[in-house]
């Protein structure tokens, strides 16, 4: 981090994930002073750690605030996939590029910024048969393509960041690429299913899949507040593990359902109680996978995640199997 | 089927059956291409009966291929499915040649949507066919194996085979002269036998299955029992180049069509020392 960058403001700090990565960086000496900013209160202890504004960020009533905080450092956590409390399904496209590009607008006001780290997602390379085994930053698809709502999305995104990039050539901007986030304690589409009674898989298909822990996605998000790197930087577990091999590493059983009949099928089982909803992007991965090349990672970020792919499957299945014991 | 059972066909084909089942059904460690060793081992029996009984395989020049360090084996290309491939590593393994390593092989990206053969092809050491994912494997030190006609290999028409056809822009000269890995041309022969392509039937084109098809169903899918060939030149090593030279397009596509020139002839002269094709 440079020497004088110690104000961090985080947007999205309310979300689990967004509330973990609050708490380390008010826990890093190098960090003086940690901003908040979510629609949502966050938890209490962290409320007394931290200092919160209360904003939504597509109403773009942020500049004011902003401007008094004067950070430094700005990480774009309010990034989502997937609804979850505080954030139905409908907000999702507002929240990610109408609130990106208000919060990008705020900070073309702050003289004093010096970094800008965005937490986006892999997903932006979709999940396609045909796709090379691992993407490396410059395959992501130029606008907003692509096959699902989310992956369009998450382009145009990095659309409007790489635009003030340009406009703002003296911040550093990091877009930070996450393969799927899998945890313990967390609740997104990708645990739900990991916890549901059976699996349903594609029948004849098994695809190379790619995770990042949650402590190392974290991890990730700190690593490049102290050292912003200009432009995307795919983050991810080494290795990849098939979902046979995941499914059985989590000690699941599966419904192998042949291609035409998996949405029908799904969409009854969800309806019977058996199922969560899973969502295009998951669907996806659930059939073709997807791998992305780590290099810049390691060598421009200087992260090496704790766990590869295969440790957090194992980390995962350790503390579900934990969990069910204690139920018992 | 005590009478079907004292065939020795039938219980050639019962055995074979389960060598299809077993490797398909298993649990196998995988590297990060999804390539499984195990499953390869598990499969063992029915590649060798391949190998050895159904193609007949007769392999010349192994010694060509090096047993480490990245090269490019260069070969000539027929059918959706990548049995030349498949083939090619099979009797480099019964040669005892390439340091007992099993190449990795581009495939034309339509396998990579069928149900089980996607899987199949993975797990064997096949990879999507992108110039990324060679890239990678050769800076992995791999021996990589390519099939510049890609799409046009697969859907000549009968008539045309072991008629080179034309190699694109010369995509995998650009990959040698990058990794400075040299090109092993390879010729197989008895491929472009075992799918015939005789006439073009909508919707049916692009699937792997022989003229019997429309008679015999899914057994179709059987390839014929052709006699094969396969030959590995000398290597030719194009370091003295150097990577610069992947820029220059002229240089690019005069390699190339050296390449599949040495190529046309590797295969024309395996084609005269076949007896025939089904004998």
């Amino acid at each position: 981090m440079p020497a004088t960058a110690r104000r961090v403001l985080i947007t999205g700090v309310s979300s689990p994930l967004g509330a973990r990565l609050a708490r380390r960086l008010a826990d890093d000496p190098a960090v003086e002073h940690v901003v908040g900013v979510d629609d949502r209160r966050p938890p209490e202890d962290l409320a007394q750690r931290i200092a919160y504004v209360e904003a939504d960020l597509p109403s773009g009533r942020l500049a004011s605030a902003l401007k008094l905080a004067a950070p430094q450092v700005v990480v774009h956590h309010d990034v989502v996939q997937f609804p979850e409390p505080g954030r139905t399904a409908r907000s999702l496209h507002d929240l990610n590029v109408v609130g990106t590009l208000q919060l990008l607008a705020a900070c073309g006001e702050l003289p004093g910024l010096q970094a800008l780290v965005v937490r986006g997602s892999a997903a932006i390379y979709g999940s396609e048969p045909d796709a090379p085994a691992f993407f490396t930053e410059d395959l992501a698809p130029a606008g907003p393509a692509g096959a699902t709502r989310f992956q369009r999305d998450i382009g145009e995104l990095e659309r409007l960041v790489a635009a003030f990039a340009r406009r703002r050539p003296a911040v550093a901007c990091t877009v930070l690429r996450l393969q799927p986030v899998i945890g313990a304690t967390l609740d997104n589409p990708i645990m739900r299913l990991f916890r549901a009674p059976v699996v349903p898989t594609f029948l004849g298909f098994d695809p190379r899949l790619q995770f990042v822990l949650d402590e190392d996605a974290i991890g990730a998000v700190a690593a490049a507040v102290h050292r912003p790197v200009r432009g995307a930087v795919n983050i991810a577990g080494a290795g990849t593990v098939s979902l046979a091999r995941t499914l059985h590493r989590l000690g699941k059983r599966t419904l192998p359902i042949a291609a035409p009949l998996y949405g029908p099928t799904v969409a009854a089982l969800a309806r019977l109680g058996g199922l969560p909803p899973m969502g295009d992007d998951v669907v996806r991965y659930l059939r073709h996978g997807r791998g992305v090349d780590t290099t810049r990672m390691e060598r421009d970020l200087g992260f090496t995640p704790s766990h590869t792919t295969a440790q957090a499957i194992d980390a995962v299945a350790a503390a579900e199997r934990r969990r069910e014991a204690a139920a018992a | 089927m005590r009478l079907l059972g004292s065939l020795p066909l039938a219980r050639e084909l019962g055995s074979v059956a389960r060598l299809v089942a077993g490797p398909l059904g298993g649990d196998f460690e995988e590297d990060e291409w999804g390539y499984a060793p195990g499953f390869v081992e598990a499969a063992t029996p029915l590649l060798d009966f391949l190998h050895d009984r159904w193609w007949r395989i007769t392999a010349v020049g192994t010694e060509h291929v090096p047993a480490a360090g990245r090269a490019l084996l260069v070969a000539n290309h027929a059918g959706v499915l990548p049995w030349d491939a498949v083939m090619t590593a099979t009797t480099l393994r019964r040669a005892g040649a390439g340091g007992g390593r099993a190449p990795r092989f581009l495939v034309a990206d339509q396998a990579f949507g069928l149900p089980w053969a996607s899987v199949a092809i993975r797990r064997a050491g096949g990879v999507a066919a992108s110039p990324h994912n060679a890239l990678r494997l050769l800076h992995q030190d791999q021996l990589v194996m390519v099939f510049p006609e890609g799409a046009r290999g697969a859907a000549k028409p009968f008539a045309e085979r072991y008629r080179l056809q034309r190699f694109g822009r010369g995509g995998f000269v650009e990959l040698a002269l990058r990794t400075g890995a040299p090109i092993i041309p390879a010729a197989i022969v008895g491929s472009e036998e075992i799918y015939p392509k005789l006439g073009e039937l909508p919707g049916v084109a692009r699937l792997p299955v022989t003229p019997t098809f429309p008679l015999l169903g899914p057994l179709g899918a059987i390839p014929l029992p052709s006699r094969w060939r396969i030959a590995f030149g000398a290597p030719m090593d194009l370091g003295g180049l150097g990577p610069e030279a992947a820029d220059d397009r002229g240089t690019v596509l005069e390699i190339a069509d050296e390449v599949r020139d040495r190529l046309q002839g590797m295969v024309l002269e395996q084609l005269i020392a076949r007896p025939g094709a089904f004998r």
